[in-house]
């Protein structure tokens, strides 16, 4: 792992990724609080950089092998592209959908709860990655489009699973494990920033540390 | 006036961001710390005027940190620098004795606030 990553990336722009990647994550639990009112808890980002074939094993580790998860993609297009996973343990689903309508009365008869929890997952997914990907954006002077979220993998086993991205590409991993306070929900977030976009990402990070000076 | 602060984040770009956001001839000793664990040991050991502290950060976290400083000097002078500014942050930690708190990433002139409105407390505290 560590050869893969130094070929990337020298010590000095991990660190300062690192850094953009804790006021990013800062940032977005902020606005994410003021969006849906609720108090969001990020850990410290972690930075890997991995083979894509390398992704389910890592995933593994981090989340015990026999996790059954869901999976929200969400593609990015600017100089800083690439896809973010949001992955949500079984059943976080109910407890997200819960989150949004527990002030109020839910009466809706035309849409299924099935339906309305896997919106949920998708709303959450758009919130928390667009939160995040804007923030890395507007710190290294880059704007970015977005495809729509759309769930990549439902009740998936991680033990044995292929890797949600290309074998052969190079993932820069950015984990960040969040919490929702109100309903003890854990979830974690990759950001796979696409190879051709690496060589942008190591001037731009430069570019940021000069502008304090 | 101050003549010392200590810099506490586990990133070592943020902290070296937060220098170069003093003013060119601050005049102050610089102290660093990578946790609160060791934000705790370097304050015991050195007393600095200011500490600036993150809040998230691995082995000790930044509030258990603030706590435990100003445990042992209630009139600890502590900033704290966050991306994190929910409003539930900002009211804990302003509830646990911090000064104020910048939003990072830190410009020249919120470090130049802070360093200002560390000074008046610190002059507040020799007069009272």
């Amino acid at each position: 792992m560590n050869s893969v990553h130094e070929q990337l990336f020298a010590a000095e722009e991990k660190d300062i990724l690192q850094e953009v990647m804790n006021i990013a994550f800062g940032q977005a639990s902020a606005e994410l609080a003021e969006v849906i009112d609720i108090f969001v808890v990020l850990s410290v980002p972690d930075i890997q950089i991995l083979k894509g074939s390398d992704l389910p094993d890592y995933l593994c580790k981090e989340l015990k092998p026999a996790t059954t998860v869901n999976i929200i993609e969400q593609s990015f297009l600017g100089k800083f592209s690439g896809q973010a996973l949001l992955i949500f343990p079984e059943g976080a689903e109910k407890e997200l959908l819960h989150l949004f309508t527990q002030d109020q009365e839910f009466n809706c008869q035309d849409i299924d709860v099935d339906t309305l929890e896997t919106e949920t997952l998708l709303e959450v997914g758009n919130i928390l990655i667009g939160a995040c990907i804007g923030k890395i954006a507007e710190l290294l002077n880059d704007v970015v489009a977005y495809d729509p979220p759309h769930i990549t993998a439902k009740n998936l086993t991680l033990e044995g699973c292929d890797s949600p991205v290309p074998s052969e590409s190079f993932a820069i991993s950015i984990r960040t494990r969040f919490r929702f306070e109100q309903q003890n929900v854990e979830g974690y977030l990759f950001l796979i920033a696409n190879q051709n976009s690496v060589d942008w990402l190591k001037k731009a990070l430069m570019a940021f540390l000069e502008s304090f000076e | 006036m101050l003549k010392s602060v200590l810099i506490v984040d586990d990133s070592p770009v943020a902290r070296m961001i937060m220098k170069k956001c003093l003013p060119p001839d601050h005049g102050l000793t610089l102290y660093e710390a990578s946790n609160g664990k060791e934000a705790i040991e370097k304050f015991l050991q050195f007393t600095p005027d200011l500490t600036f502290m993150d809040l998230t950060m691995p082995v000790m976290d930044g509030f258990e940190a603030l706590a435990a400083i100003k445990e042992h000097d209630p009139q600890a002078i502590v900033i704290v620098a966050t991306a994190d500014i929910q409003e539930k942050v900002l009211r804990q930690v302003s509830e646990m004795g911090a000064l104020h708190t910048i939003k990072k990433p830190p410009s020249k002139d919120r470090v130049s606030e802070a360093l200002q409105m560390a000074t008046s407390a610190m002059e507040g505290l020799k007069q009272a």
